[in-house]
């Protein structure tokens, strides 16, 4: 499976939100989808999932256009929010029936769901009685029970205790070896690092960056040196204005070129008691302030 | 079907589940067979107590000044509902009586020709003045012909003479059609104004929880708006016919005790023709306004908003509404306006059904002004799915009409 979308632009009114969104995600994977507010993300994923067309661009599954009638979308929106006043098993069933399932499969998904999220007991409850990470975890049912062959999951972390948000880590790593396509949005960058193999980051409705995450880290300079050490006052003299010291008290060493590194490290663990060195890899987060960061 | 059939299944559930809708429906039909079961019941207690029921029940009557006493036999007989009495005191006691309501009005007469009358407050309906006059009147011609040399029984002869007369119509009888007409055209506004407003606000509802965003992402908004607004139309009718149902059960239960005025055997003796014109008038009728109180619904981001949203279509509904009823009421229901608003898709219900119910209309206007009203309910109903569409995702303060337009042309 492999999802591609070439050039979308829309405006509203005079304003141009999108301005030719290029990307590709591909099936038993998981794309990362960044951007600041109001880059343009929600846009793209509504006209992704149909509720309003492009003004240009094409949206490809499987290299032909997309077909809606036959492609299934579970999409968890960044704004939650069911019939608060309605029993849950009442609504998840309506909701997955609205995708097409058939009533028995519908209920037979939902309860499997219920029980996979740990939230049986909540069945015949309704929404409005439950707590607000909980609702979420209901919501979620939404967007899966239906065996979607794409899921998007817009900030599905946030609101989530830390026994929930890894109960949820192991929800989207079991869709992902289903082979599905896992559309993530989110501003929380670690589980973006976590789960995503490809990254694109929007920004003022373009694609500022688009790729797979390891290649986008190995293409930065491999220049930089992060080095932990007891004796780090020694090595801070040597290295006089080459080195700085980092937030969490690593010592970060610029080299001229990459080429040296191998023998400044050589000559680093010869010298010197080493606890840890490597080669600095930018974080994700770095490098979305580098591309998000600027610009309107 | 497949969607459209589920979003029309589980918008039918809530209203069936809705304690507040079933409460109304329950209180309706119970507050309808209650006043269709009085006149028996009443009957029941005046046969209980036997015919006991004393003449002091009624209201007091004076009389005082020149004739009292020939007066007050004279008003004795006509004034039936009255115990008529000849005052006892002088003047200042009468008013002071009337004032107390032990008296409920008293003639103070002048002369045979001139009087006065009192009361306490003067009711809309009082037409004691007008029966005192003919009473007097008869009085003073029958003694003037006496005078005048007539005999007293030809004078009586040529009092009471009687025309005979008989009325055919070749048309309507607009009194016999007037009550069913009326309650039609009540029904409706009431059942527009209190469903179109329920079907803006299930829609503005799922907006502002959010559900909208997991709706508008599963189903198409054409079959969201379209299973919505059947969905109360057929709440709404099966409401009206468990109500209008159990008048028609009571009614014929009943019917020995409620025949006397003819009002309500009217309302019941409809023809199935103006029957089938009624149906047809309502359910257009309903949906054309139900779609459009669902777009409107669809523009608010907040409950709140809504009231201030639904006005102009109120308003619409309104004016239409207070067309019809001064034209009803007026007995004239063939001016130009009625003819213009029997054609327009907005007024037509009411107007083109009270001008078949009450007129006789050409059957090619009728033809007309339902494919007028049909192909209204069809362009309504897809525009307001597409302001729907293009309504839902807009949070904030509600665009304006020229906003909208401009949107969905772009979509």
């Amino acid at each position: 499976m492999r999802l591609e979308l070439r050039d979308i632009t829309k405006s509203f009114g005079d304003k141009q939100v999108l301005k030719g969104i290029s990307l590709a995600a591909e099936g038993g994977k998981a794309f990362g989808l960044l951007g600041r507010n109001g880059a343009g993300k929600t846009t793209s994923i509504r006209i992704l999932m149909n509720v309003f067309p492009a003004n240009s661009g094409e949206i490809l599954f499987d290299g032909a256009p997309m077909d809606y009638s036959k492609v299934q979308f579970g999409y968890l929106p960044e704004e939650r929010g069911l019939y608060p006043k309605k029993k849950i098993i009442d609504q998840l069933v309506y909701f997955a029936e609205l995708k097409g399932m058939r009533h028995s499969d519908a209920v037979k998904s939902v309860d499997y769901w219920l029980e996979r999220l740990g939230m049986s007991e909540y069945r015949s409850k309704r929404l409005d009685t439950l707590s607000k990470g909980n609702q979420q975890k209901i919501q979620l049912v939404t967007a899966l029970a239906h065996n979607p062959q794409i899921v998007i999951l817009d900030e599905p972390f946030s609101g989530l205790d830390p026994v929930n948000a890894m109960l949820l880590k192991d929800v989207v790593k079991e869709e992902i070896a289903k082979g599905k396509i896992v559309l993530f949005s989110s501003h929380q960058m670690n589980y973006i690092e976590e789960f995503c193999d490809s990254i694109a980051i929007i920004n003022g409705g373009e694609v500022v960056l688009t790729g797979d995450l390891h290649d986008i880290k190995r293409n930065y300079p491999r220049n930089r040196l992060v080095v932990r050490s007891e004796q780090q006052e020694a090595i801070r003299k040597e290295f006089a204005d080459k080195c700085t010291v980092e937030e969490d008290g690593a010592l970060l060493i610029t080299l001229t070129s990459s080429e040296e590194k191998q023998s400044v490290m050589k000559h680093l663990t010869d010298r010197y008691d080493i606890d840890e060195i490597k080669v600095f890899e930018p974080s994700l987060n770095d490098i979305f302030v580098e591309y998000a960061g600027q610009q309107e | 079907m497949g969607q459209f059939g589920k979003i029309l299944k589980f918008e039918l559930k809530n209203y069936f589940t809705n304690k507040v809708f079933v409460g109304v429906t329950v209180f309706l039909a119970v507050a309808i067979a209650v006043v269709m079961f009085f006149p028996r019941i009443m009957e029941g207690f005046q046969k209980e107590e036997g015919s006991t029921v004393t003449d002091t029940s009624r209201p007091v009557m004076l009389i005082a000044g020149e004739n009292a006493e020939a007066v007050s036999q004279a008003f004795s007989e006509a004034f039936t509902n009255y115990e008529v009495k000849m005052a006892d005191g002088n003047m200042e006691a009468v008013k002071e009586q009337i004032i107390a309501g032990e008296v409920e009005c008293a003639f103070v007469m002048e002369s045979l020709t001139a009087y006065t009358y009192y009361v306490n407050n003067l009711s809309m309906y009082d037409s004691n003045t007008v029966i005192a006059d003919e009473v007097l009147q008869s009085i003073y011609r029958m003694s003037a012909m006496i005078e005048g040399g007539i005999s007293a029984e030809e004078a009586g002869a040529i009092l009471s003479v009687q025309m005979e007369h008989e009325t055919m119509k070749l048309g309507k009888d607009q009194m016999e059609n007037f009550f069913y007409t009326y309650i039609m055209i009540f029904a409706l506004y009431m059942v527009i104004l209190l469903y179109g407003q329920m079907v803006a606000t299930n829609v503005a509802t799922e907006k502002s929880s959010r559900a909208m965003e997991v709706l508008i992402t599963s189903a198409k908004p054409a079959s969201m708006m379209f299973g919505k607004v059947l969905a109360s139309c057929l709440a709404g009718f099966i409401q009206l016919v468990v109500v209008f149902g159990t008048a028609l059960i009571c009614y014929n239960f009943n019917k020995a005790y409620l025949d006397e005025t003819g009002v309500i055997a009217s309302m019941f003796n409809m023809p199935i023709d103006l029957f089938v014109y009624m149906l047809i008038f309502f359910v257009l009728g309903f949906l054309i306004y139900a779609f459009m109180f669902g777009a409107v619904g669809s523009t608010a981001s907040k409950l709140e908003d809504i009231n201030t949203s639904v006005m102009p279509i109120t308003m619409l509904f309104v004016v239409g509404f207070m067309v019809v009823m001064f034209s009803m009421t007026a007995g004239n229901v063939d001016t130009i306006l009625m003819k213009v608003c029997s054609f327009i898709p907005f007024t037509s219900p009411m107007a083109m059904f009270t001008r078949i119910a009450m007129t006789t209309v050409p059957f090619y206007e009728i033809v007309i002004s339902i494919i007028l009203l049909i192909a209204s309910v069809i362009g309504i109903g897809l525009l307001s799915a597409k302001i729907y569409r293009v309504g839902v995702l807009l949070y904030g303060t509600p665009p304006k009409l020229g906003a909208i337009i401009k949107a969905i042309r772009k979509a």
